[in-house]
């Protein structure tokens, strides 16, 4: 987890593999890159099994592309179709059991503070829907509750993906699914809201087809960890599968969403605010346009 | 056999777009030459999802890229499977995140 493993034994450059000396010479890490750079540089995330065409999987490239410091990070994933990806990139990778994610990130993160007190290192937990919203429910409410300093991002493609379309709490009340015959009953589970009532400092709604919203998105989220509180980002990651969307329709898909119930919502708390503003340097939440901005209300 | 996507240098190149590499699914697939200003695909590692046909079509508009069977690429690239997919190449180390 620092910039010396992301190097070789010198001596033993010219043995390593292609793809490993071009993540070292060409990849991300020590440098700040952007979605806007994307494909002149060598990305973390390496090949995959996860279906052609999958919304969730360019999620996920966007957001290891948006990680602010990928050599300082850990991800904790789960059972489900995400971290087949996941576990693919050149990050050090935690599988949680199906249900743990958000226990296991919660040790791991108050591990990393107290072993590297002058450091940040961040962790982003990234599970399906029914990982969070259903078996890791209790986890993930606790460690909100808990205020832990990490990043949830949920990918919810509204469906258990991995195991052939079982409806969960964030499936759409009436989706009909390969193991739903009879229509889900009821109402798709509002997280966002829940993970404000919790106490998150940041919550963000987000569908994959605006790239640059997504690594705005992603890099508050981690940022804002650090030092206010637990952050949550939900994706509209959808399953091509499971709703037999066409592959090449996938991302026209994305923007009907968006359009009807995936709407971009973004919550950020005052002090998250004012941290962005004084540490990072976002003008935005400057001292001075937070102010103007109340008094125009 | 199967398809891969294929960009056409010549309409991409006279643009100044690299729309299509942001929306590929797939990591180090559709990469940017910035000499010839144009994107291209790295086929080996293309899984033929038409994602990035969409994306030049309907937001892009500018119609550059076509889903080929992977014997039928233009040459220049059939010979350079894998080479293409190098991030060694004298055009991407004049990218400004490579200095
Ligand atoms: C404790 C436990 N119960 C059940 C499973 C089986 N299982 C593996 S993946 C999965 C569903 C994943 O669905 P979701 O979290 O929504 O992710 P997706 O695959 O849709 O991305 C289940 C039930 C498991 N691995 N562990
Ligand atoms: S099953 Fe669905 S969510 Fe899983 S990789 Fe395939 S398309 Fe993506
Ligand atoms: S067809 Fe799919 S995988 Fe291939 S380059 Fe286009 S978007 Fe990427
Ligand atoms: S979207 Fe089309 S024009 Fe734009 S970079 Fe891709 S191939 Fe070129």
């Amino acid at each position: 987890m620092s910039l010396d493993y992301v190097k070789s034994t010198p001596g033993f450059e010219k043995f390593m593999p292609k793809d490993y000396r071009d993540l070292i010479d060409h990849g991300p890490f020590g440098k700040k890159v952007s979605v806007s750079q994307v494909g002149t540089f060598k990305e973390i995330m390496e090949e995959h099994p996860m279906c052609a065409g999958c919304a969730m999987t360019l999620f996920i490239r966007l957001s290891l592309i948006s990680l602010p410091n990928p050599e300082d990070t850990i991800i904790v994933g789960t059972a489900g179709c995400g971290r087949l990806a996941i576990s693919q990139a050149a990050i050090p990778f935690v599988y949680g059991n199906y249900g743990d994610t958000n226990a296991v990130a919660s040790g791991l993160k108050r591990g990393l503070m107290t072993r590297f007190p002058d450091k940040h290192k961040d962790v982003v937990v990234m599970a399906g829907d029914g990982g969070l919203a259903d078996i890791g429910f209790s986890m993930l409410m606790h460690s909100w509750f808990r205020k832990e300093k990490f990043t949830t991002v949920m990918l919810d493609n509204e469906v258990y993906g991995n195991t052939g379309g079982q409806e969960s709490g964030m499936t759409n009340i009436g989706s009909v699914l390969k193991m739903a015959p009879l229509g889900k009953k009821f109402d798709k589970i509002d997280m966002p809201d829940l993970a404000k009532t919790a106490g998150c400092a940041y919550v963000a709604m987000v569908v994959p087809n605006n790239p640059k919203r997504v690594e705005q998105c992603i890099k508050k989220a981690v940022l804002i960890a650090r030092e206010v509180g637990p952050t949550y980002i939900q994706a509209y990651t959808s399953c091509n599968i499971e709703y037999a969307i066409p592959t090449d329709k996938v991302m026209e898909d994305a923007k009907n969403v968006e359009n009807d119930r995936y709407q971009f919502k973004e919550y950020i708390s005052d002090e998250a605010k004012q941290y962005l503003g004084e540490k990072w340097g976002y003008k935005e939440y400057a001292k001075k346009a937070i102010q103007t901005t109340e008094v125009a209300k | 056999m199967y398809l891969v996507a294929n960009i056409d240098p010549t309409i991409c190149g006279a643009t100044s777009c690299t729309l299509c590499t942001q929306f590929c699914p797939e990591a180090n697939t559709i990469q940017y030459d910035l000499s010839r200003k144009t994107a291209f695909v790295s086929v080996d590692r293309c899984k033929g999802c038409a994602q990035c046909v969409w994306v030049c079509d309907n937001m892009a508009k500018h119609h550059a890229i076509k889903m080929v069977m992977i014997d039928q690429l233009p040459e220049e690239f059939a010979n350079k499977l894998t080479k293409n997919m190098s991030y060694e190449q004298e055009n991407l180390k004049a990218s400004p995140i490579n200095k």
